[in-house]
Order: structure tokens, then C-alpha cells, then sequence
């Protein structure tokens, strides 16, 4: 009389189970680590707060009024109705003014190859964004964006191009930038007076 | 200027009712955040308003609306609302709502939206001091009760008591250095304060401080003790301040300076005026001090034109008193003789000119 192989169990035992959980977790993990938003910032200039002082009050103000001043001109009667209360990148967050900063900034750059709002805007505006992320290290998240602030610093080759008439038309994206610039100016601002004494 | 939040009323009267329609509709919530320790959001005064008001406020992400806690009040009528400090965030959007109720019936009147690190007015710089330095130089300087001095932009107004109108000054940090400064005068400086664009973006600047003055105060020019003499070195000066020490000094000095150099010269010179009329108006004054020059040539008409000018007239001897020319008899006219036998008396009257006539006697 011969002995024939054990009978396979119905179920793989727990063991085998518990590895593939694990293997599983361990190579999603890394995934997500890499793929975890910016929730902690990769701005590198948080504690140097006098040089950003200095930085921003010398030379980063100065755009920011002009900018602001510029946004002005335009008539943002039709924006009032289209203000975007929920949107949160436009909050300057307690303790995380670097961070809230950052993604203004970056939220900003990509108004830059928007056709419908006036060029010389949205370059200025991007040219803030810019120096935002120049004063404090930051960098986007989608690094494409930093090709804008390569070709907003890189010498202007189209001054002698006649100068664009302002679009008087108010449209989604125009409003949208002109909450964007404020929101920056004001998170800038509360920034500012947490780092004075 | 129009403060930030203040808005346009759109004023509903159709269907209201008479009370609504017979109060005047406030003209728009305006706040103002002092120094940053309590704000105030008014929306008019007891004289112009009569309906029942209340204030809601909420802000942007944090519900829910609620009432305001600390109405104020003029003549019976809410006309504001006062928040603490524990109620006041800034950097986030604030919004009010005032409800005008009258007879049952209500108005909502909403706001702009606010920031409210924008309306901050500071108080008034305090402590100004002068310090005296190398190369006639002053520097003066303060402090401010508002607790983040980098984030406040300072003016500085001054002006000498030799000058018609001020000078401002804008500084950003609490010194201000007067470079040249005129021991001879005396200065008067004022300070006030903003909150910089680098921590808001406002335009209320705070009350101008309790001025400082500097200086030779001497208001006089004719003082009748010798002037001490003057060393450069060590002018009389007023470095502290008092608080008592108000503008109302300045003024006085300025009436001193008016009535000194216009109104002085201007009394005197209508003095002048009035005097010289009078002189000339009053006869008896003016003969004596201008008297006329007697001319009696007009009498003695016919003798020039019939002698030519050339006759003489003879003063008879008896006449003890001397005549008067125009006494004289005709010259014809013969007379008696003398008493005493003495030599006639002779006025000889020679005509030397149509106008002059000389007399002499021999």
C-alpha cells in the first residue's frame, strides 16, 4: 500500500497571508512616500527670517505694490460675484504662512500662458511668483513650472513690440488672478509682522 | 477717503412703512481697529438715526454669525458695536450685517468685505526727545505704544519760529536727524505714525504726538537789559517734554509775531497820515509855521505902471511912532514940521522889484 501527497488545503495557512500583506504595505510605502503631497513644505528658508526679511522688504515689496497697483487699473466689477471663498489656496494658514505662501505662488505661475488676460500683467505676476519662490526656497510641485521663471527672468527680447491694449473683457481666469495677487499680498503682509518684533 | 468695508446702502423703501422711511438709512458700517487692542464699527450718529440696530459679524471660515456683545450708544440709538481684542483676527476676511428694525419690519444692511489688518490705526508716537549733536545737528527721537515698531512708517513736521509753513518729513525708523540746525530760532516738531506696506495696507495714520520744542525763545527785539552774550555752543534750549507744554504756546508766540511787524507799522504809519491832514486843513497852524511873505507891491499899482517903478516916498518928521506902510498918507500929502527941529525923518521906499518893496530910514 502506497502513501499518496498530502492533500492541499482549501486555504492558503495565515502565514503566507501575513507575508503578502506586508510585502504589499512595503511596496506601496515607498510609492507613497514619493508620491505625498506637500504638506510639509520644501521651502529651505524657514528659519533664516531676517534674510527673508530683508529680501522681501528691499526689493520683493516693491514688485508686489506695483503689481498690486497694476491689478487695480483693471475693472473687477464683474469679479465680485466670482470670488472664490472656498478656495484654499487662496488662505494664508496660521503657522504655515511659508507653505501657504509657497502654493500661492505656484498656483499663480500658471496664469502666465493665459492668452485672455493682458501679457504685461500676467507677467509681472509671474515675476512676483517668481521671487516669492526665490526668497524662500521654495520649489512646485509640478517642476515644469520653474521653465516659466527661466523665461520671466531670461532678458525680455519683445520690448519692441507695440504694448498690448488691456483686455477689458473680465473673464473666470482674470478674477481669478486678482484674488490670487491679494491673497498674496495679504499672506506676505501677515508674514511679515510675525517675523518683525 | 472712503474706509475699506464701507459700502453703498441699497435703501428698500418701497413697503417699508413710514418708520423706516422717516429714518434715515446709515451711510455704511466703517471700522477702525485702535492700535490693535479694540475695534469699533459705527454706522452713524443718535442725531440721524432712529430705528432699532443690530450688528452680526462672522468671519470667512469660521461660523457661525454671531451678535455683537458690546453695543454703543448715542442718545438711545445703537450707532456702533465694540469688539475686544479676544474677538478681533486679522488676515482673514471679516464680513457685518446690520439689521435696521422698526414696527416689526427690518432692513439688512451688509458690509464689504473687510480685512482687518487694514484698518489699524496706531496711537500717537510718545516720549519725543531732542539730543544735541556734533556739527549743529539735532536728532530726535520717540517711541510708539504699538507693538510692532518695523511694521510703522513715521512723519516728522517741524518748523522754526521764523517760518510761514511746515515741513514734513517721512521716516522709517524712529530717529530723524535735522542736519543744519539755526541756533537764532526756535523749532517746534510734531510726529505721527502709519502702519508700513510691509505689514498692511492702510491709510489711517494716528493723532500727531504732544510736540518737543528747540530753541532761542526770545520773542523781543527791544529788550531793555543788555543781551547776554550769545555762545553758539551752548544755546538755551528746551530738551524734555511736558505734557503741558501744548500748541497753544506756538500760537501765541505767532500773534506776538503779527502784531509786531503789521499791525504796529500800520497804527503808526495812519498816525503819520491823520497828523500831516490836520496840519495842512488848520490855517492858524499852517501860518505859523509857514508864514506868508508880505507883499504890498499890489498897493502901488498905478505908481509903477506911471513912474515906472522909479519913486520914492517920504517919511514925514513929526511922526514920533513908526506907520505901518499901508498907514501912510498919499504920498503928495504935505504935513507939519517937526517938533524938535531934529533932521526930517525919511522912509525912503525904494522899489528894488514889481513884487518886494524895502524901506529904510535915514
Amino acid at each position: 500500500m502506497t502513501a499518496g501527497p498530502p492533500p492541499l488545503p482549501a486555504t492558503p495557512p495565515p502565514r503566507t497571508m501575513s507575508h503578502a500583506f506586508f510585502r504589499s504595505i512595503f511596496r506601496v510605502l515607498p510609492l507613497l512616500l514619493v508620491l505625498s503631497p506637500v504638506n510639509s513644505s520644501s521651502c529651505t528658508m524657514g528659519n533664516k527670517t531676517t534674510e527673508i526679511r530683508v529680501k522681501y522688504e528691499n526689493i520683493l515689496s516693491h514688485d508686489i505694490e506695483e503689481l498690486v497697483n497694476m491689478s487695480a487699473e483693471y475693472r473687477d466689477r464683474c469679479c465680485k460675484n466670482k470670488r472664490h471663498e472656498h478656495n484654499k489656496v487662496f488662505f494664508c494658514n496660521d503657522t504655515q504662512e511659508i507653505g501657504s505662501l509657497q502654493s500661492m505662488a505656484c498656483n499663480m505661475l500658471r496664469f502666465f500662458n493665459k492668452q485672455k488676460i493682458n501679457k504685461e500683467f500676467r507677467r509681472k505676476a509671474a515675476l512676483v511668483s517668481c521671487g516669492t519662490l526665490q526668497v524662500l526656497q521654495c520649489k512646485c510641485e509640478r517642476h515644469k513650472k520653474e521653465k516659466v521663471c527661466t523665461q520671466v527672468n531670461a532678458p525680455n527680447n519683445e520690448d519692441t513690440e507695440t504694448v498690448e491694449q488691456p483686455k477689458k473683457k473680465c473673464n473666470q481666469e482674470f478674477c481669478e488672478l486678482k484674488e490670487n495677487i491679494s491673497s498674496l499680498r495679504s499672506c506676505w503682509n501677515k508674514f511679515e509682522k510675525i517675523i518683525s518684533r | 477717503m472712503a474706509v475699506p468695508g464701507a459700502s453703498l446702502v441699497p435703501i428698500l423703501l418701497l413697503g417699508l412703512g413710514t418708520c423706516l422711511a422717516a429714518s434715515p438709512s446709515p451711510k455704511g458700517v466703517e471700522c477702525i481697529l485702535f492700535n490693535e487692542e479694540y475695534m469699533t464699527c459705527t454706522w452713524g450718529s443718535g442725531q440721524t438715526l432712529t430705528a432699532n440696530y443690530s450688528l452680526y459679524y462672522w468671519y470667512e471660515n469660521k461660523l457661525p454669525v454671531v451678535e455683537c456683545q458690546q453695543y454703543l450708544w448715542d442718545r438711545s440709538v445703537r450707532i456702533g458695536c465694540r469688539f475686544e481684542q479676544s474677538e478681533i483676527i486679522q488676515f482673514q476676511a471679516f464680513y457685518v450685517r446690520v439689521n435696521a428694525s422698526c414696527n416689526g419690519q427690518t432692513l439688512e444692511i451688509p458690509s464689504n468685505r473687510m480685512e482687518l489688518q487694514n484698518l489699524v490705526k496706531p496711537e500717537a508716537p510718545v516720549n519725543l526727545t531732542i539730543h544735541n549733536m556734533s556739527g549743529n545737528q539735532l536728532q530726535l527721537t520717540w517711541s510708539s505704544p504699538y507693538p510692532k515698531e518695523q511694521c510703522l512708517e513715521h512723519v516728522v513736521k517741524y518748523k522754526s519760529n521764523k517760518d510761514t509753513s511746515w515741513t514734513n518729513q517721512e521716516v522709517k525708523g524712529v530717529i530723524f536727524s535735522f542736519p543744519s540746525v539755526d541756533y537764532e530760532k526756535y523749532y517746534t516738531f510734531y510726529v505721527r505714525s502709519k502702519i508700513n506696506n510691509y505689514c498692511g495696507n492702510t491709510q489711517l495714520w494716528s493723532e500727531w504726538s504732544v510736540p518737543v520744542f528747540w530753541g532761542n525763545n526770545s520773542t523781543s527785539k527791544g529788550s531793555s537789559g543788555p543781551e547776554r552774550p550769545r555762545s553758539p555752543r551752548r544755546p538755551r534750549s528746551v530738551l524734555t517734554v511736558s505734557p503741558r507744554l501744548v500748541a497753544g504756546v506756538a500760537e501765541e508766540q505767532l500773534q506776538w509775531f503779527w502784531i509786531h511787524t503789521v499791525l504796529i507799522p500800520i497804527a503808526s504809519c495812519l498816525l503819520l497820515l491823520v497828523l500831516v491832514v490836520l496840519l495842512v486843513r488848520m490855517e492858524r497852524v499852517w501860518v505859523i509855521i509857514m508864514p506868508r511873505i508880505p507883499n504890498p507891491s499890489k498897493n502901488f499899482d498905478d505908481l509903477f505902471i506911471t513912474h515906472n517903478g522909479d519913486f520914492q516916498v517920504r517919511w514925514l518928521p513929526w511922526l514920533t511912532t513908526p506907520l505901518s506902510w499901508w498907514q501912510l498918507p498919499t504920498p503928495l500929502t504935505p504935513l507939519c514940521p517937526s517938533r524938535n527941529g531934529s533932521e526930517s525923518l525919511k522912509m525912503l521906499w525904494r522899489v528894488s522889484s514889481p513884487t518886494t518893496v524895502k524901506a529904510s530910514a535915514t
